[in-house]
């Protein structure tokens, strides 16, 4: 293994001020993107009152007028109470998890496929499916509704995934293919000679892929988790999902803020656990067979 | 154990590209045969349609008397060793080498006593605990000669397994591996690019070039009867030199000519030329067969020195002789240096001839 040391000659002006400026940016970065979480959480624990005293522009010490309220858990109840969210989180876990799961098994067989065999138009093909990600998906939505609407799936769960598995499906495809090509031939002849038949050789080599195949399937319940579009559009009446429901909380006559910071607090509490282990499946995905050890 | 034979077998990539050309070759019961050849000679590639990884364009292959050309690897009763070892990185060192065995349905017991003979017989029982990323080259490559022979197939195939191990392990594993082979006695086809691990360890060695097969025999006969000057330039190291040259009658005796000058020849060969009746010859010679000197010497070659390196107990000098080059061992005594003069001589009993125009060689 050589060093790691990273080589750097240049001493000039416009290094030492790089040295200086980019800490201050990211901690303004930060404040930015936090900010609003941190926000929110606060905000769905506060009644409406508290939660809009905010101090007038200038008045630094006012800042702790934000931290000074009752904590209360009556937004939280009410989402559960009165708005039926124990329903829809359980339509975005089924929808999420359900469209991951379909997704990864049928993908990890086609990007294997497309990776271990050759034949005329691969590479025709390959454009082909991540072309379908190419249009944006409101582009579609419209021919996708009238479709899902005359096979009956509109407003139910299995509508649902399936619409999501049509997104997720192409991009596992290719984020799996890139793993499989880096998995050597050899192991699976070495399977086969062993006495494994061919599925039992793609089995045999699966675990290596675990890295891709765990990334990829956070991303797919993210993807599916987050989505506003669909949920509102397919998943409308039967199959609705936190983000959609969410949305539903404001009304022509009263926007009931509180429920909102504590919908989006439930909303987002599951996915960065998640954001943390797709973090670390990916670098082990990205870097493995990068380099020939 | 089972003998193995390849009638009429052709691999067509498709496109012009043709790896295997009409191969024929019967391998005995029990016997170690190496396929030797450039990379790209389609020696691996042999190997593979006999693992049943690629399927064959046309022709047979046979195990036993049964033919297997369509039968799946894992039919085949088959062990294989890779070149770059292809263990399963996920496993531990125990069961890579016990997952032929849990293939086969064998008791646990079993499995674990067979494992660790074959541990112990290849000094690995250490390291069953391992990951494969934990161990050195020449670990690995245990391992899967254990996962190899843990089962007891009716052949071996090696596709260059020692080719990435360096040179001194290279030389302890060619004796253990020879050494093995031999007490097991299962029917091995080894596949190697290096012509030293061919003579060393092989019953017979196979050559091929440029998917033809160019001589099946034993190690001893492809260094002395070389069939074609193509496999007489390739076995050996260092390799033979080639000399063009011409028969001509002087004084109603044959003799070869180069240039101006003429070498006499024995009785022997001056026979077996007569009966070949070529005029155009290539003439080889062994570098350990000629020799150079700065002495004034009757009837040899005057040459221009192109190169010199020292071997360690000799040097190969290597001289210009007309459009080719000759090596020559010489004594570290040798004092020649790049471009000076010498003399080269040899004698016409040491010499190798093929006909200049097919490379075959003239018949005893």
């Amino acid at each position: 293994m050589a060093s790691r040391e990273i080589i750097s000659y240049d001493k000039g002006v416009a290094i030492k001020l790089l040295k200086w400026v980019s800490p201050v940016f990211l901690g303004f970065y930060l404040i930015w993107a936090l900010l609003p979480l941190f926000i929110m959480f606060m905000a769905s624990f506060k009644d409406l009152l508290d939660a809009f005293s905010v101090p007038d522009a200038g008045d630094w010490a006012g800042v702790a007028m934000f931290f000074d309220f009752s904590p209360t858990f009556t937004h939280y109840v009410a989402l559960f109470t009165e708005n039926n969210f124990g329903e829809y989180l359980l339509n975005s876990l089924f929808a999420s998890i359900g469209s991951a799961i379909i997704a990864v098994t049928l993908g990890s067989m086609c990007a294997y496929s497309l990776s271990r065999s050759e034949f005329r138009g691969k590479k025709d093909l390959l454009f082909w499916i991540i072309s379908t990600r190419m249009a944006p998906i409101v582009a579609v939505i419209v021919p996708l509704y009238a479709i899902f609407r005359s096979a009956d799936l509109v407003g139910t769960l299995p509508g649902l995934i399936l619409a999501y598995t049509t997104f997720n499906l192409p991009f596992a495809i290719w984020m799996l293919k890139g793993f499989f090509d880096g998995i050597p031939y050899a192991i699976e002849e070495a399977a086969q000679v062993d006495g494994k038949n061919r599925f039992q050789a793609f089995m045999m080599i699966l675990p290596l892929a675990a890295p891709g195949i765990g990334a990829f399937v956070i991303l797919c319940i993210l993807f599916a988790w987050n989505d506003f579009l669909f949920s509102t559009i397919i998943g409308s009446g039967g199959a609705k999902t936190l983000p959609a429901a969410t949305k539903e909380l404001v009304q022509p006559q009263n926007i009931d803020w509180g429920k909102i910071m504590a919908a989006g607090v439930i909303t987002t509490a599951p996915m960065i656990p998640l954001g943390l282990l797709v973090r670390r499946y990916l670098v082990a995905g990205l870097t493995m067979g990068a380099v020939k050890d | 154990m089972v003998a193995v034979s390849f009638n009429n077998v052709w691999k067509d990539y498709g496109g012009g590209a043709i790896a295997v050309k009409e191969l024929n070759m019967d391998v005995k019961d029990g016997e170690f045969v190496s396929l030797l050849g450039p990379s790209g000679c389609g020696k691996s590639t042999s190997l593979r349609m006999l693992a049943g990884l690629e399927h064959i364009s046309s022709g047979e292959i046979v195990f036993g008397d049964k033919i297997v050309n369509t039968l799946p690897p894992k039919d085949r009763d088959i062990a294989m060793v890779f070149e770059n070892y292809a263990l399963y990185p996920h496993k531990t060192i125990f069961d890579n080498i016990a997952n032929p065995l849990k293939q086969a349905k064998i008791p646990t017991d079993e499995i674990k006593r067979r494992v660790i003979d074959v541990a112990k017989l290849l000094e690995i029982e250490q390291l069953l605990e391992r990951r494969p990323q934990e161990l050195s080259g020449g670990q690995k490559q245990r391992t899967a000669i254990g996962r190899a022979i843990v089962r007891q197939p009716q052949v071996f195939l090696f596709d260059e397994p020692i080719a990435h191990l360096d040179a001194k392990l290279r030389a302890r594993m060619r004796s253990e591996l020879k050494h093995l082979q031999h007490k097991l006695g299962v029917t091995t086809i080894y596949v190697t690019h290096d012509q030293l691990e061919a003579l060393t360890m092989a019953d017979r060695i196979a050559v091929m070039n440029d998917g033809v097969l160019q001589q099946f025999d034993t190690p001893q006969e492809v260094y002395q009867n070389p069939a074609n000057s193509w496999v007489a330039t390739f076995v050996g190291e260092p390799g033979m030199s080639l000399m063009e040259m011409e028969m001509t009658r002087m004084d109603g005796d044959l003799t070869l000519a180069f240039g101006n000058k003429t070498i006499k020849l024995d009785l022997k060969n001056k026979a077996r030329l007569t009966a070949a009746g070529k005029t155009k010859l290539l003439v080889g010679i062994r570098p350990d067969k000629a020799s150079v000197s700065q002495l004034e010497i009757p009837g040899a070659f005057e040459c221009q020195i192109y190169s010199r390196q020292l071997l360690g107990a000799d040097v190969l000098v290597e001289v210009e002789f007309g459009t080719s080059r000759v090596r020559a061992k010489a004594d570290t005594s040798f004092v020649g240096a790049v471009g000076a003069v010498c003399n080269l001589t040899f004698r016409s009993e040491d010499m190798y001839f093929f006909d200049a125009e097919d490379g075959k060689a003239i018949p005893h």
